[in-house]
């Protein structure tokens, strides 16, 4: 499944992603955990030293990913069905809080989406094999001229 | 009015790129149907009975004559001659070809036009007064306001892909003509005590399977408030609006099961967060848009023509009809606000042909500084015409069937195209709308009834705004056949309500003679100068059900 970095297509990624089985099978490497296994092992996960990623969609507790901020370096945003929008104002908010880390978009996600998504403070995409084309990158740029504030530019066009 | 800069055209233009590359994967094989649905629903193009249909955005109801030229143009090279104002004053072109519609937006573009969120699930056009700038009572002029929601909406990256669709209404006056009360939010300029202009703020109305009346959430919202409090409002849906059920998903859903108190507390608590950010409007951001819509240079000389129409109103009876109820006071002496009718006789309502398109514009250009508007009753308006021209007017009107002295009688009907058009329909409309036409043809017997709203929709989805209407009509199936559901006692207006159902569906044959009988009862009950509405709300449904329901012997 390609992956885009910063509009990039990036050969290899760093993270792992592991299930409440696979978890403990990685002690070092750098993980991406379901939402659900993050709640359940909160306590040991945040205490640990490793990379850590949490996988959330909009059917769980934002709430709890935005209290974990300073541990997380990833937060994976996963979208069931392309009409999901609430990933959307999850990234939004994310940046409003400050995070820095990587936003990464994963689930129903495709060339149509990518510049709102990158414009609400998504980073990072993986895209499936049959919605990925050489064309898939030159939609950043499509539209270049926006006129409200979002993540990428939190003025509006009234202010630039 | 606005006038787009460098910026705001390369967006059009880019857009129309942007969709023409989405067309041709889509024809390629490459965006599944399902997902190249949302985006051509993002641009205005649904695909109905026969053919796509094209919703071309008309921002707040203003145009202008080279504007309304090109949908002329666009009626006639790509369509069957003609085109359909909807209730959201946006216009609709039912035949276009799929392949053609890039080029249709490549044209809308050179004028200033486009599609962008007409349809889907996303900021819809915003909608206003259509006498809005013209009356005397107006606290502000509501289309700056507009305006600026017209920018912040368009394209929005974050609320793309809201829950359902999202429509909002502006009005400046007391009056509320953009039923802005059934809107998703509704946005009233208002005065404090302080004499400062802002905003009360309605949330969760809107019509459909679940009609309901919007709540206020804020009684007076600072102006430059204004976009920072829609993020919250729309942040906070966007977050929490259902998503399990799409009859279920509008915001009216939401604030009715959170309870208007806690829904506040939860945009409050957003707004908190955004509040003095940003998107906070600066002042000559706002000064800078209403300078576009300062008022026309109105001539000082109008009130000299005063004489000549009181001698042609005099003399010709036709013209008096139609001025008493085609036109309308406006705040500068000498000029009237004129009504074009779009409910012409046995015509689908809200229908214009390129002919009369291209009329309009040229009236518009030669009399009223070439502006023009739609209205959410399908009809048209040019708002600033001189005492003296209005004669010379309504004969080319007339000859050209656009000045039925009918507007708010009970054939200035707001119909939606229903089984002929619409893929969703559960019975025709139009026929239906020709019969009360033929039944109720009496000019006389129309003006003595006097001021009456009748909506008729084919279906539940409420396109028509039937449960906003005095008398009220849904098309509903029974077996196969054609059925219709009367309400009466709705209002779209400053004192809104919804219509109550007055008993089982009548059969198609006998929609006319039904509201004939529900007009007896009002002409029997009524008291001097009563309108409809007030009678029906003064002695309620029974003395109706009564009549309509009436053994026949
Ligand atoms: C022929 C193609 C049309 C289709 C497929 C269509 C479809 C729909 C649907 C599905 C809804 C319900 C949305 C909901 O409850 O969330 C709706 C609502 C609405 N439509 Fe249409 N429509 C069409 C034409 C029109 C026309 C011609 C008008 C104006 C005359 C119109 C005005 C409206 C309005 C004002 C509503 C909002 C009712 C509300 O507030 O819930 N539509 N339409
Ligand atoms: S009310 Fe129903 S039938 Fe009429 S246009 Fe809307 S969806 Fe179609």
């Amino acid at each position: 499944m390609p992956l885009l970095i910063n509009q990039n297509v990036v050969a290899d990624d760093k993270w792992l992603r592991v299930d409440a089985d696979t978890l403990a099978q990685h002690p070092e490497a750098a993980v991406i955990v379901p939402f659900d296994v993050f709640a359940a092992e909160q306590e040991t996960l945040l205490a640990g030293e490793r990379p850590l990623a949490v996988q959330i969609n909009g059917d769980q507790d934002f709430d709890l990913v935005l209290a974990n901020l300073e541990r997380l370096s990833l937060v994976v945003i996963e979208f069931p069905a392309f009409t999901d929008g609430r990933g959307f104002s999850f990234a939004r908010i994310l940046r409003r809080k400050g995070f820095t880390g990587e936003i990464r978009a994963t689930g129903d996600v495709s060339h149509d989406r990518l510049e709102y998504m990158t414009r609400c403070g998504f980073d990072a995409f993986e895209i499936s094999d049959e919605r990925f084309s050489d064309e898939t990158c030159s939609v950043f740029g499509e539209i270049t001229v926006h006129y409200q504030g979002s993540a990428d530019d939190e003025r509006p066009i009234f202010r630039r | 009015m606005y006038q787009y800069n460098e910026q705001d055209q390369n967006l059009v233009n880019q857009r129309v790129e942007q969709y023409r590359d989405q067309t041709r994967r889509f024809l390629a094989g490459e965006i599944p149907d399902d997902e190249f649905r949302g985006l051509r629903l993002m641009n205005g193009l649904y695909i109905q009975r026969f053919a796509p249909m094209l919703r071309v955005a008309v921002p707040y109801g203003l145009m202008n004559s080279v504007q309304v030229r090109k949908l002329a143009h666009i009626a006639r090279t790509y369509d069957k001659n003609y085109a359909h104002f909807t209730t959201r004053t946006n216009l609709q072109f039912n035949w276009p070809k799929l392949e053609e519609v890039p080029d249709i937006l490549a044209e809308l573009a050179e004028v200033q036009m486009h599609a962008i969120q007409t349809s889907g699930n996303c900021l819809r056009n915003t909608t206003t007064d259509h006498f809005a700038g013209i009356l005397k009572d107006e606290v502000e002029d509501s289309r700056p306001w507009c305006e600026i929601i017209r920018q912040w909406t368009t394209l929005h990256p974050e609320f793309a892909y809201l829950p359902r669709k999202f429509k909002i209404a502006v009005t400046g006056s007391s009056e509320d003509r953009a039923a802005s009360q059934v809107h998703d939010i509704g946005l009233h300029l208002v005065k404090n005590d302080a004499g400062e202009v802002g905003f009360e703020v309605l949330v969760g109305g809107g019509l459909g399977r679940t009609p309901m009346i919007g709540k206020v959430i804020h009684k007076f919202l600072p102006k430059h408030d204004l976009l920072t409090y829609l993020e919250a409002i729309l942040r906070v849906y966007n977050l929490n609006g259902r998503r399990d059920n799409k009859y279920k998903a509008r915001i009216k859903i939401l604030v009715d099961a959170l309870g208007i108190d806690k829904f506040r507390e939860l945009v409050d608590a957003e707004w908190a967060e955004i509040r003095g950010g940003e998107m906070h409007l600066t002042d000559s951001e706002i000064e800078r848009i209403k300078g576009f819509f300062a008022p026309h240079p109105y001539s000082t000389d109008a009130v000299n023509g005063v004489a000549a129409l009181e001698s042609k109103l005099a003399e010709d009876a036709d013209f008096a009809a139609w001025y008493e109820r085609n036109t309308r006071e406006h705040k500068v002496d000498g000029y009237r606000a004129v009504i074009v009718s779009l409910k012409p006789y046995l015509k689908a309502p809200g229908d214009i042909t390129d002919v009369q398109l291209d009329v309009v514009a040229d009236l518009a250009d030669k009399y009223n500084f070439g502006e023009i508007r739609s209205t959410h009753d399908q009809n048209l308006v040019l708002a600033h015409v001189q005492a003296g021209d209005l004669f010379a007017l309504w004969q080319v009107m007339a000859e050209h069937n656009l000045a039925r002295p009918n507007i708010g009688t009970l054939t200035d009907m707001i119909v939606c195209p229903g089984f002929d058009f619409c893929s969703l329909a559960n019975a025709h409309t139009l026929n239906v709308a020709d019969q009360i036409n033929q039944k109720f043809d009496d000019l006389d017997y129309l003006h003595d009834i006097g001021d009456i709203k009748l909506n008729m929709s084919g279906c539940i989805n409420a396109c028509a705004h039937h449960h906003v209407a005095h008398i009220g009509i849904l098309g509903v199936d029974r077996k196969g056949e054609d059925f219709y559901q009367i309400t009466l006692g709705g209002s779209s207006r400053e004192d809104a309500s919804l219509g109550k159902v007055i008993g089982k569906a009548v059969p198609q044959a006998d929609v006319a003679d039904t509201i004939e009988k529900v007009l007896q009862v009002y002409v029997e009950q009524r008291e001097e100068e009563e309108r409809f509405i007030d009678t029906v709300r003064r002695i309620g449904l029974t003395p109706f059900k009564e009549r309509v329901y009436a053994p026949v012997n």
